[in-house]
């Protein structure tokens, strides 16, 4: 009876112990995870404000004015090329 | 040991193996308890120093950044916004161990390499120096890597994408993030990043392995969406530069609203200066002109003086104010017109822009009278953003007043205020007699009534009459023809003030004012601008500043699909042909 209850114990802390082991080896593998998506994340965001600043500076009025002037020849209609629909 | 010990084989031989087993055992005893002493006495002993110690070389509280929030107009394009960044610091006792690496390092970074080590020298007491801040991070990051003992840190950096477009209103922050000017200062505490600090566990590579608790979480500022246009800013921006340079004036402000809820669509200056170099800006470029600088707006505030004297009923609709000869003297002094006008109705003192009308209107209103309703129209009061240094003008209590005083205030001498001030003024009249508190913050989508956001402080019919008579100030008879845009019908006043010195007036120096209202039908916005000195090609308001406002309003309506007021004018250019 004692020796059974005895195997039974050390079987149960046996196992308790390797899972220990176990699920801090998850945990590592997955902090090393989150750390590489934070660095991933980091990356982005520097990426999104250096898209921002450039959107920001092709789109600027004067830029897009001079090229609609010059480049493209465009210009604001004149009354007479009006037409009001109604 | 002698040979005769060996041969011996008797209980001597015993006794010695038995020395000898007693000898190794008490041997072997005596290292296992001083093991034991030893474990127990870094157990317990000298247990909190050294955990203490392996802490220190594994836990380490390090911040994680946080960025300022974004200035954006009203439709997401952004002002001023933060990138991140990496700047680079040493060790100096580290480093000065290392020359080799330090004369890398400062290679990369175009630093003097002597400079740099006696500047390392000077702070060797410290244990962080920069070596060099906000770098682009991919250039840092890969300086960092092949050096050792070369560390980055992460910083934001404040971008400011329109420039000079919008510097005055935008303002900036210094090198630690904090605002300095503008909306940066006024709105510091919204913006403000507040780094986060986490406790982590790193490896002997400074690798973080374990993050242990956070011990305050990171909060990126908040954004804050501006009334601004970035459409009319930019408009309202190029005109009035222009305006500037071809009259060679001193400076300028102009200063565009929504007359239906105070929002300000654009808000200029010149001289300006581009907040992303500003090392050079002598500080004069820097002030926001439209809401902090002041001046006499001379006869743009014939309107009120005209709204105030309606308003107590002197006056109405058909009366006729005789103004000659032309000048009237007020206690010894000249009050004059261009000249002789003689007998005129209300609506010619204003597009005639008669001084001695003005003033005989104004005098028929006791002081105290004039005085109260200049102030409900919002002459000496802040107009309701808050803006750092915004000046509420000049406009004093009624019991100062001379009898001078009394009769100038009817055509804009004796007070001052700034250009939004003025245009806040006008807007009363746009909404039918309702002052608007103006914002610099966009209002969210659902628009407060305006009982909430305004209060009367002049009769509606006599904010009627007024728009009416200020279209014929833009109208073929009118001084402000300049202003007229085709398609809509504009009302507006114009102001030449001259500017006032030490102990009079200056002669030569005169400040050009416009001030109108789009389409006069239906108001929807108003704009006032302000020019200083004009010294070129005419300085009346009506040749000064009011094509800019022609200019600016032309495209504002066009942009914001405002339909046309007045198609029998558009009908006629159009029979002009192109």
């Amino acid at each position: 009876m004692n020796r059974a209850w005895f195997s039974l114990l050390l079987t149960l802390v046996l196992g308790s112990a390797l899972t220990v082991v176990y699920v801090k080896h998850q945990s590592r593998v997955l902090f090393a995870d989150l750390r590489n998506i934070q660095k991933q994340q980091d990356q982005q965001v520097i990426e999104w404000g250096r898209l921002q600043l450039q959107n920001t500076t092709l789109a600027t009025h004067s830029n897009v004015e001079s090229r609609a002037r010059k480049d493209l020849k465009m210009r604001l209609p004149e009354n007479v090329e009006l037409v009001r629909l109604q | 040991m002698k040979p005769s010990d060996r041969v011996n084989k008797g209980d001597g031989g015993a006794v010695f193996l038995g020395m000898r087993h007693s000898f190794v055992l008490l041997v072997l005893i005596s290292l296992l308890v001083g093991l034991i002493t030893r474990a127990l006495y870094l157990q317990v002993v000298e247990q909190d120093f050294l955990t203490d110690q392996g802490v220190q070389r594994q836990i380490r509280t390090i911040e994680t950044p946080a960025y300022r929030g974004a200035i954006l107009d009203r439709f997401g394009t952004p002002l001023a916004i933060s990138t991140p960044v990496d700047s680079v610091w040493v060790n100096p006792d580290e480093i000065l161990g290392n020359l080799a690496a330090l004369k890398k390092v400062t290679g990369k970074l175009k630093l003097d390499y002597r400079d740099t080590v006696s500047m390392l020298k000077q702070r060797a007491d410290r244990e962080f120096v920069y070596l060099k801040r906000q770098l682009e991070p991919d250039f840092a990051r890969a300086l960092a890597a092949g050096i050792e003992g070369v560390y980055l840190q992460r910083e934001y950096h404040r971008y400011y994408p329109a420039g000079e477009v919008v510097s005055h209103l935008v303002g900036f922050t210094d090198i630690d993030d904090r605002g300095q000017e503008g909306l940066e200062l006024a709105y510091q505490d919204w913006l403000r990043a507040e780094p986060g600090v986490r406790r982590v566990i790193r490896n002997r590579r400074g690798e973080v392995v374990e993050e242990l608790a956070q011990v305050k979480p990171a909060e990126s500022g908040n954004d804050i969406y501006t009334s601004i246009d970035m459409r009319l800013q930019y408009i309202a921006y190029r005109s009035l530069a222009r305006a500037i340079k071809f009259h060679a004036a001193k400076a300028g402000s102009a200063v565009l609203l929504d007359a239906r809820n105070g929002e300000i669509l654009a808000i200029v200056n010149q001289p300006s200066y581009n907040p992303n170099r500003r090392r050079t800006t002598a500080t004069l470029k820097l002030r926001n002109r439209a809401l902090t600088d002041v001046f006499e707006p001379g006869s743009a505030i014939k309107p009120f003086t005209l709204a105030a004297a309606i308003d107590r009923g002197h006056y109405h609709r058909g009366s006729n104010i005789d103004t000659s000869p032309g000048y009237m003297m007020v206690s010894g002094h000249p009050v004059k017109d261009i000249r002789n006008y003689g007998v005129l109705d209300l609506s010619e003192v204003l597009s005639k822009s008669s001084n001695v009308g003005a003033s005989r209107i104004a005098m028929s209103l006791e002081k105290k009278q004039l005085w109260e309703s200049f102030k409900a129209y919002g002459f000496g009061e802040l107009s309701g953003v808050s803006f750092p240094g915004e000046s509420s003008g000049y406009f004093r209590h009624h019991s100062q007043w001379q009898s001078l005083d009394h009769a100038t205030m009817g055509f804009g001498y004796g007070m001052s205020l700034s250009i939004t001030q003025l245009a806040r003024a006008y807007a009363v009249i746009a909404n039918r007699g309702r002052l608007v508190d103006l914002s610099l913050i966009r209002k969210e989508p659902v628009r407060r009534p305006m009982n909430e956001i305004s209060r009367h402080v002049m009769k509606a019919s006599t904010a009627q009459l007024m728009m009416k008579m200020l279209t014929e100030v833009v109208g073929p008879k009118g001084t402000a023809q300049a202003a007229a845009v085709d398609g809509y019908q504009i009302a507006g006043k114009t102001g030449t003030a001259k500017k006032s010195i030490a102990g009079g007036y200056q002669e030569d120096d005169y400040v050009a004012v416009f001030a109108g209202i789009a389409p006069a039908s239906n108001p929807r916005l108003v704009m006032a601008i302000m020019i200083d000195e004009p010294t070129q090609n005419g300085y009346y308001g009506g040749l000064v500043a009011a094509p800019v406002f022609q200019e600016v309003m032309s495209n504002a309506l066009r942009i914001l699909d405002i339909p046309p007021d007045d198609l029998p004018t558009l009908a006629r250019s159009k029979g002009q042909g192109a």
